[in-house]
């Protein structure tokens, strides 16, 4: 057998199985979801193999009008839900970039442990983590009690089922996310070019607009794409810590699949975070340049 | 000048502080209130007992009917004994498939080298939610019975990326002048790969095993579109309790599982800080 042939048989054995797994059941179901999307909800559940584009016109403004008016409702929890995510971006950031600069002065070893103390709680459930801020933040939680007995308060306050403890469950749980690429760029940071700015006359505010958050920025960028994305379409957060009051993309799919059985409608609106996600990450791939995108993707 | 320069690095290193304790001061707090022997309000302190866990391990207590919520330990036992099969199928597939591409991509140059890639990091970056829903659009258009078979068809698929970005990375800090020197002193391409190559690749392999496996086992969101009516897994457990109501049992619960995540994962970055 000559060497092109049997290398072309290695290939084939090492990635053919694989390969037929992953189109039959990852690209396959996200094809058969794209097409859902443009047909008709049938009466009882169930699908009408007709194209209907107006799944996205429920959210976009064009609802079928044999059925019934346009309802802004959609579009609303759609902004609702960016504004959160963006609102747990910026709420991570802020909580993990100035621990970034202290953790990366560090010795080896303590930085070491630091990153070791940060990775652990992605290690554990999620759910756990999550359920341990509703003992704190409910009407009989933790904080309510302390400050009911200490008598600061004479009612309990409503803190759990906000869209406040939606954000802080996220940062709560996206903070690896937002801190480890943070802090590769802060540890990169070239010092000297600091200390040239302020020896030039730069005040320490202005150094650090047009020095240190210009350098430390395409760590910044990467953080908030990779906790951008899994907050807008979360469903776990909102239904334990957003309670029934507060309705973000993800429960509404939820919703339309486990409860309304309108699986047309489910799929297009899996459709729209999905666009959002493609958007963020051809913006990202297109201010970084191609050599970035080619270095991201051969890491 | 001097002074404002060590009140800035002073409040830094406060701050910093201020963020572990944001990290760990919950999961103390639930630790602490899982011995509270109050079964009504769980964060008023009336005294120590141990009742909560012996409650959940199955042993006889003391604690009346109506504070409690699992009806038996069968039910949260099943639940684990779904996810430990679930997730220990899963690793195998996916560590098999994930190095199986990590190596084909490594060693071999071919077309569509890049959309391989894409599809690697594809599931990383799409909402659960996407995924969830689309698996089970497949799943009931094709007739197949939901259930433990299509919760591990469905994790496996998002499970392969984990492995293969961990082995790639053992992979590209490999020393390929150790295949070279082995095929010169005459092994063949099996026993080099064998003998040199996959013993490099050891750590790595496992590396992804583990992540797999504790990804698998922490998964909510893609198994809980699914699972189908018949299969709970733990998180599934967890997550119907939550939204039934709160009691004791789930912060023993709570504890029992982060302390056995505490101590996998840090046996498994030890191991990977000694081999370095």
């Amino acid at each position: 057998m000559s060497i092109a042939i049997r290398r072309r048989v290695q290939l084939v054995v090492l990635l053919g199985p694989v390969s037929l797994f992953l189109a039959v059941f990852f690209l396959g179901p996200l094809a058969i979801m794209m097409v859902t999307s443009f047909l008709a909800p049938g009466l009882y559940g169930g699908v009408e193999w007709t194209f209907y584009p107006h799944n996205f016109g429920r959210i976009l403004g064009f609802a079928d009008p044999m059925f019934e008016d346009f309802d802004p409702v959609y579009i609303a929890i759609f902004l609702r839900s960016v504004k959160i995510a963006a609102l747990t971006v910026l709420a991570a950031l802020l909580v993990c970039y100035p621990a970034a600069f202290c953790i990366a002065r560090l010795s080896e070893r303590w930085k070491n442990f630091c990153l070791f103390l940060i990775t652990l709680p992605f290690f554990t459930s999620l759910i756990v983590r999550l359920f341990v801020w509703v003992l704190i933040l409910r009407q009989t939680g933790l904080v309510n009690e302390m400050l009911l007995s200490t008598g600061m308060i004479a009612r309990p306050l409503d803190l759990i089922y906000t869209d406040g403890a939606i954000i802080l469950g996220m940062v709560y749980v996206f903070i690896p996310f937002m801190f480890m690429p943070v802090y590769a760029s802060v540890e990169k940071l070239d010092w000297t070019l600091v200390r040239a700015s302020l020896d030039l006359g730069a005040g320490p505010i202005r150094t650090f607009w047009r020095i240190i958050l210009p350098l430390t920025a395409p760590g910044i960028v990467g953080g908030a794409i990779i906790v951008f994305i899994p907050a807008l379409g979360n469903f776990v957060v909102p239904a334990i810590l957003g309670g029934a009051k507060v309705m973000m993309l993800g429960n509404l799919i939820e919703q339309q699949f486990l409860a309304a059985r309108n699986w047309p409608f489910g799929s297009a609106l899996a459709m729209m975070v999905m666009s959002v996600m493609l958007v963020l990450l051809l913006v990202y791939v297109f201010a970084s340049g191609r050599r970035g995108a080619d270095a991201a993707l051969n890491r | 000048m001097k002074i404002a320069q060590s009140l800035f690095r002073g409040s830094l290193v406060a701050y910093t502080g201020l963020f572990f304790a944001f990290i760990y001061i919950p999961l103390v707090v639930i630790a602490v209130y899982s011995f509270n022997s109050n079964p009504v309000n769980m964060m008023t302190w009336t005294g120590f007992t141990t009742e909560w866990y012996a409650q959940v391990l199955g042993f006889k207590t003391t604690v009346s009917e109506n504070a409690l919520y699992i009806e038996s330990t069968g039910q949260l036992l099943q639940a684990v004994w779904n996810s430990l099969v679930i997730a220990t199928s899963t690793t195998l597939i996916a560590t098999v498939f994930g190095t199986a591409i990590a190596i084909g991509l490594y060693r071999f140059d071919f077309l569509g080298q890049r959309f391989y890639r894409v599809i690697m990091f594809m599931p990383m970056l799409m909402p659960d939610i996407v995924l969830g829903i689309a698996l089970l659009i497949f799943f009931v258009n094709s007739g197949i019975h939901l259930g433990l078979t299509t919760i591990i068809i469905g994790q496996c698929t998002f499970l392969i990326s984990y492995v293969f970005i961990v082995v790639s990375a053992r992979l590209a800090g490999m020393d390929r002048t150790l295949e070279n020197a082995s095929a010169d002193l005459g092994a063949d391409e099996w026993t080099t790969f064998r003998r040199v190559v996959l013993p490099q690749l050891l750590p790595g392999i496992v590396g992804g095993a583990l992540l797999a496996f504790i990804i698998s086992m922490d998964d909510l969101v893609i198994t809980y579109f699914i699972a189908g009516v018949d299969v709970t897994t733990l998180p599934m457990f967890i997550f119907a309790m939550l939204r039934r109501g709160i009691k004791p049992e789930i912060n023993a619960i709570a504890v029992m599982m982060l302390t056995f995540s505490f101590v996998v994962a840090s046996l498994g970055l030890y191991l990977r800080s000694r081999q370095k």
